[in-house]
């Protein structure tokens, strides 16, 4: 997307006004819609659309060797697609930074025990574990793709539902798992306290969340702050630009105020969602 | 990168024998208590203290600028070779590029290394180059990229705060075009203290949170000293608000601490290729 400068300060001004491009303030998010478990092969699946940026994300789980060095823990990996669906600059590899940026911000947000606990994963120390698979597929590209997928992830731990371990049968080498038939005999994860991004952007002399692709465009420099419970799990700063130290700490407090309330809804919506639901896309 | 499948990459199922030493039976909290008492670390630095650092250029005669740094026990090469134009690229770029390879040479550290890098190394690389995209003009040299290697021969704590101070200075010496030195510092939180400039050791204790409710992580922090800008900054664990708004205060402070030295290096190297060209 290009801008001329005229458009640039059309943007600007809104944000200095306190009434954005779109109608929104400072701090206020675009419309979102989830939905939960679109995936069948999936063990939990959310979908995610926030304005134009669409986010489909899918969990898995297989049984794999816990590392050596964490043998009392299990294993989380994210993966990102970005489809060239998304967008035509995403073509061949043009999207692997992207994907490669996003992934790593998840990883690191999710690596304190007190994000996400890795340890409930392990079935036998040093022998077994769960291995949960996040892969991420952006259909869509509309700006702010941390915030989307952080809620998409969030909403698809959620909904995922770990098969329950009824007994596990060591002998020699050979270990045994007899994983329980029933169907809807499932443990869900706890996500509690997993993170939440939020996307800082500075325009202007003052901060905003939830930046369009406009506004991305008009922005000096931005931070992504991810958000468990109460505390910051991660904050990392995203594309070209550098920030006053001040500035740094006021983007934060604000991404941490912006972040507990985004949880929060969050949380909110999650528990609306009826529990025996069809699946399939486009209901 | 791209990767090598010819190249002998050492089996694959190995584990570092330091899993099997009975230390690893200690808990946590007493580790760290080892590590830190009364504000004096197991080197006998204070928490806010940094390790000596002895930094130097010109050391690769290939490359246009070069860099070897040492903070303590953690020794990085860093070479910048003369901006090319951007391979693959159809579109012309107003601005120039810059490119990072940030790698552990695979006796660096306790684990292993592969030649290809890894995610880790990935995330650092793209971790530098966030850092050094403010530092550089890079309107000086549209449509063509800079090629920054970093190796790190021994990591003994904050690898990615030397390979960004090195990169700077090797950038400098390269004749790169910079808006400002840069200088980078690595800050570890656990049970209430906040260490600076952390060893290899201290890195690991802070990834884990301690049985209490106290924060714990690493921030990583660059930045330009003379406009006070914060090039990248990089937090990572389970922290309060405040402890990240005091981690920056603390962090700043520190990088400017690092600022005199890189000067003095520049200079000297002006003084020594001034003698010799007389």
């Amino acid at each position: 997307m290009a801008l001329c400068e005229a458009e640039k300060t059309f943007v600007l001004h809104g944000v200095e006004e306190n009434f954005r491009i779109d109608g929104r303030e400072r701090e206020d998010y675009r419309p979102m819609e989830l939905e939960t478990s679109i995936v069948s092969h999936a063990f939990g699946s959310a979908r995610l659309r926030l304005a134009n940026t669409d986010v489909l994300v899918a969990v898995k789980i297989e049984v794999d060797i816990p590392f050596p060095e964490k043998p009392n823990e299990g294993k989380i990996e994210f993966f990102v697609d970005c489809s060239a669906n998304a967008t035509p600059d995403f073509e061949g590899r043009g999207g692997e930074d992207l994907a490669i940026e996003l992934s790593n911000s998840l990883s690191t947000a999710y690596q304190s025990s007190r994000a996400f606990d890795l340890s409930k994963l392990c079935i036998l120390k040093g022998r077994k574990c769960w291995k949960i698979y996040v892969d991420i597929l952006l259909l869509e590209c509309g700006g702010n793709l941390f915030d989307a997928v952080s809620l998409a992830v969030k909403a698809a731990l959620w909904n995922a539902q770990l098969p329950l371990v009824k007994s596990v049968h060591v002998d020699g080498n050979n270990i045994e798992m007899d994983v329980s038939e029933e169907l809807y005999d499932c443990q869900k994860l706890d996500i509690k306290n997993a993170p939440v991004m939020v996307t800082v952007c500075k325009i202007g002399d003052y901060c905003i969340v939830d930046p369009n692709q406009a506004e991305e465009k008009c922005s000096v420099g931005s931070i992504v702050v991810a958000v468990s419970g109460d505390r910051l799990s991660t904050v990392l700063q995203t594309g070209a630009g550098s920030l006053h130290p001040t500035t740094l700490v006021e983007s934060m407090k604000l991404g941490h105020t912006v972040g507990q309330r985004l949880n929060q809804a969050l949380w909110e919506a999650l528990q609306q969602i009826p529990e025996d639901q069809d699946v399939g896309f486009l209901k | 990168m791209t990767i090598d499948h010819k190249r002998i990459n050492g089996p694959e199922e190995t584990i570092p024998y330091e899993l099997f030493q009975k230390l690893n039976t200690k808990s946590l909290t007493t580790q760290f208590n080892e590590c830190s008492k009364d504000g004096i670390r197991k080197d006998k630095r204070k928490t806010d203290e940094h390790r000596k650092i002895f930094i130097t250029t010109g050391v690769v005669s290939q490359a246009k600028g070069s860099s070897y740094i040492e903070l303590g026990n953690t020794k990085v090469i860093v070479s910048v070779f003369d901006p090319r134009e951007i391979p693959n690229r159809t579109d012309y770029s107003l601005k120039g590029e810059i490119d990072c390879e940030f790698k552990f040479a695979p006796f660096s550290c306790p684990k292993r290394k592969l030649q290809q890098q890894d995610s880790e190394e990935k995330h650092y690389s793209a971790i530098m180059k966030q850092a050094l995209e403010s530092a550089v003009c890079r309107h000086e040299f549209p449509n063509f990229q800079v090629d920054i290697y970093a190796l790190v021969l021994h990591n003994g704590g904050s690898a990615l705060s030397a390979a960004i101070i090195a990169a700077g200075l090797a950038l400098s010496h390269a004749g790169v075009p910079m808006y400002d030195l840069i200088t980078s510092v690595t800050l570890g939180l656990q049970n209430g203290e906040k260490l600076v400039d952390l060893t290899l050791e201290e890195e690991t204790l802070c990834l884990s949170p301690i049985a209490d409710s106290k924060s714990h992580g690493i921030v990583v922090l660059s930045l330009l000293s003379t406009h006070e800008q914060v090039s990248q900054f990089f937090q990572t664990g389970n922290l309060t608000l405040e402890d990240v708004v005091e981690c920056t205060h603390l962090l700043t402070k520190a990088c400017k601490d690092i600022v005199p030295l890189i000067q003095k290096t520049l200079a000297k190297h002006v003084v020594k290729n001034v003698k010799e060209s007389i």
